[in-house]
């Protein structure tokens, strides 16, 4: 049974990366300079992102309710020790939902406040993406120390150092590697499509130098990374073959197949998740005092058959209606309101 | 500020903040999709107008509600830590339930918000409708989770840990059901009346007198309807505290020592001193009569309990008689607005009282919340565990209200700056258009 709640904590997670994430990225993207092409990008995000955000944003909120309902002793230790960067991650959450959908809703569209919402939405998404990364690398560091009482080693020493850091720009440039690659095929107009091409390009090559930022970071910390990485064979292969990938993706741009270039972009993230998961599997947190595992931490029978219930009786209306939200605005010829 | 009361205010404000778009989001996708199904029936375009107007007001409190609503599933855990060890086994189901339904929720709006002409017009109709429904459950699915704080069940309480849970049980709590219907009820009044309020507002400026006429007649019945219903449903919750949490009572009316024939008081100041009630009016008996149907019922007081489990006797107190002196101002405007409507004419104090009632309803909703929170008090499920065992070791928690206490200001200016350039261009829109 834990199986099945371990199957949709990776579910939701996966699903936040690579649906959620895309949504950061688009944040993101209009970070950068598009000259000309700026106003375009805009209404193509705002049309992309607009009816999908809230239900890709669920699939966080998922994640919590099985965590604290199933797992308590995940999610307490996780919120108290984690405090902080949980705080930021909130913040960023707050002001990116709330700028993009003002930014679509203001009746008056001016240039002057448009600039602002753009700027606090992109600049949210860069923030929160951050903190993403942070609170996932700061689970698997064996920093958290559940019986210090010093304020510095229990709220502040698991989450900072170079390790964390270097794992939030890795999350950043992910996402808007994600966002590239779906945006191009979101439009039929030439030159937004070169733009979308030329930034996947980019963030390709970040994903890759960040990536190698992360494993040169983790030298740093207790273990690090390629030594636990590459003494598995599991996790080496998986490594190689999202890194491999990238040949196809490039295959599938050059031969303007839209749907496959996304789904091997979605596939080398989940990988790299898979990766991640393997690396830890069935623990859930490595503290000062040992690892936290899954089937430890998790509540009892009685409420984990109760959540498991939920989520096979939620599935049945969450997965049809997703499908028809994708079906309705995912083809093409959108008309908004 | 210590570590405790910055955790409860940060609770408090951060709920304080998100019941409002909760409010909204779960009841006026309803209007709108009242307004919607007239169009679609009569083919008029000031349906229509109404339609994608409300839409747009719905649709920017529900993004406010849903990131809102994250930071409160994150500030569960964030503030109050040794609770949610304890009692999510416990009472953890019904926000499972409630993670479907918003999740059903995020995808009708999506599909409804820009859905126009990309599918049959009645599916089209129906997502909205989805938005009301799929919100509506949500809010009772987490007030089942406050129902079970206020009546805990589900469990025993061995040496300092629930065992024998029981989900189902937990979540049908003693409390569940008055705790549930006096929020639905009250959400319905209290946006009922903001929209009309702001409609009678724009009515009175003399533009698009007829578009606004008909939006204040759907909302404000919706509103009225409530807002008639809400005595008798606050009485049978009032009952049902009276049974379960007979402290809160007490806490509520300013009630100290135990008597029969008990007063209810209109009004007053309780003096926790001296243990009186300063400049009420007591009406004598009506206390008793209220909480037992018999005026002879003995009422306990704050007396029999030990006074370290008091709740805060004037808070309770004086956010009780807010809650319920609105709750009656509302009934009267409700009868008022039906009589009206007979005779086919709103006169224009009738509409200027509409537009100052826009903040009761949602004011009420504050000081009911307050009531059922400080009155809780000091335990945080009551008779289990207090609320100072339940909060979070972190330090420095002043900090994390004070960055809440900001942002949320932020966004509230923010959002009602949003709304005002919403109306400015929907009335000059209005005016060409019909």
């Amino acid at each position: 049974m834990i199986e099945i709640l371990l199957f949709f904590i990776g579910a939701s997670l996966l699903l936040y990366v690579l649906l959620g994430g895309s949504d950061y990225g688009a944040g993101i993207l209009e970070m950068l300079p598009a000259g000309k092409l700026r106003e375009a990008q805009k209404h193509l995000i705002n049309e992309a992102m607009g009816p999908v955000w809230e239900a890709n944003h669920v699939w966080l909120i998922v994640l919590v309710v099985i965590l604290f309902m199933g797992f308590p002793g995940v999610f307490v230790p996780l919120m108290t020790y984690l405090h902080v960067p949980m705080l930021a991650l909130l913040v960023g959450i707050v002001i990116r939902g709330a700028t993009f959908t003002f930014r679509h809703y203001d009746a008056v569209q001016e240039e002057k406040s448009q600039r602002v919402y753009t700027w606090l939405f992109s600049g949210s998404s860069i923030w929160t993406a951050f903190w993403l990364g942070v609170i996932a690398a700061s689970l698997g560091r064996g920093l958290i120390d559940v019986e210090t009482r010093d304020v510095w080693s229990a709220y502040f020493a698991p989450w900072i150092g170079w390790y964390p850091a270097a794992v939030g720009v890795f999350v950043i440039c992910i996402f808007a590697f994600l966002a590239s690659v779906y945006l191009i095929g979101e439009t039929e107009e030439p030159e937004l499509r070169r733009l979308f091409l030329r930034r996947a390009a980019v963030f390709n090559v970040l994903v890759v130098l960040a990536g190698g930022l992360v494993f040169a970071a983790s030298y740093g910390e207790k273990e690090n990374l390629p030594a636990v990485f590459f003494a598995h064979p599991l996790t080496l292969g998986v490594l190689v073959v999202a890194t491999g990938l990238f040949v196809a993706l490039w295959v599938f741009v050059q031969k303007h197949r839209t749907a496959l270039t996304r789904i091997v972009a979605a596939g080398q993230v989940t990988l790299i998740l898979l990766g991640w998961w393997l690396l830890y599997a069935p623990n859930a947190l490595i503290t000062a005092q040992g690892k936290i595992n899954f089937y430890e931490a998790a509540a009892p029978e009685a409420t984990l058959w109760q959540l498991v219930l939920a989520l096979l009786v939620g599935s049945c209306f969450i997965f049809p209606s997703l499908f028809f939200l994708l079906k309705v605005f995912k083809t093409k010829g959108r008309e908004e309101f | 500020m210590d570590d405790l009361l910055a955790a409860r205010s940060t609770m408090a404000f951060s709920l304080g903040f998100h019941i409002i778009f909760a409010s909204v989001g779960m009841t006026m996708p309803f209007f709108m999709s009242a307004a919607h199904y007239l169009h679609l029936k009569t083919g008029k375009p000031v349906y229509l107008e109404l339609t994608k107007m409300w839409l747009k007001g719905v649709a920017i409190l529900f993004a406010v509600g849903a990131v809102s609503g994250t930071v409160l599933s994150f500030e569960l855990g964030l503030l109050w830590p040794e609770f949610m060890k304890h009692a999510m086994p416990v009472i953890g189901m019904p926000f499972s339930w409630e993670g479907t339904a918003f999740f059903l929720e995020a995808v009708a709006i999506g599909l409804f918000l820009y859905g126009w002409e990309r599918m049959n017009k009645w599916v089209h109709w129906a997502t909205g409708l989805v938005v009301g429904i799929a919100g509506f459950s949500s809010g009772i699915f987490v007030v089942a989770v406050n129902g079970w704080m206020n009546a805990p069940t589900g469990f025993d309480w061995v040496d300092g840990a629930a065992v024998n849970i029981d989900p189902v049980a937990a979540m049908f709590n003693e409390a569940w059901l008055h705790q549930t219907m006096h929020m639905q009820v009250a959400a319905m009044q209290a946006v009922g009346f903001a929209v009309a309020g702001i409609h009678a507002a724009l009515y009175l400026k003399g533009k698009a007198k007829e578009f606004h006429l008909r939006a204040l007649k759907i909302a404000l019945t919706f509103g009225a309807v409530a807002s008639l219903l809400q005595p008798l449903v606050g009485h049978f919750a009032g009952q049902r505290v009276a049974e379960l949490q007979p402290a809160k009572l007490a806490a509520m009316e300013g009630h100290f020592k135990t008597s029969k024939q008990a007063p209810l008081w209109i009004g007053g100041i309780p003096d926790v001193e001296t243990q009186e009630m300063k400049w009420g009016i007591p009406l004598p008996g009506m206390l008793s009569f209220i909480a037992y149907d018999d005026v002879n019922a003995e009422v306990r007081g704050l007396e029999e309990w030990p006074r370290e489990e008091w709740p805060p006797v004037v808070i309770t107190h004086v956010a009780f008689q807010i809650m319920v002196g609105i709750g009656g101002v509302l009934a009267v405007l409700s009868l008022l607005f039906f009589y009206f409507w007979r005779k086919g004419n709103f006169p224009p104090w009738f509409l200027w009282t509409l537009v100052f009632s826009v903040p009761l309803g949602m004011i009420a909703i504050e000081a009911g919340w307050t009531v059922t929170e400080v009155g809780r008090q000091p335990w945080i499920v009551y008779g289990v565990m207090k609320t100072k065992d339940a909060v979070t070791p972190v330090p420095g928690m002043q900090y994390h209200f004070y960055l809440f206490l900001v942002l949320y200001f932020l966004l509230a200016v923010a959002t009602v700056w949003l709304f005002k350039r919403q109306i400015q261009v929907a009335q000059k829109r209005l005016e060409d258009v019909l």
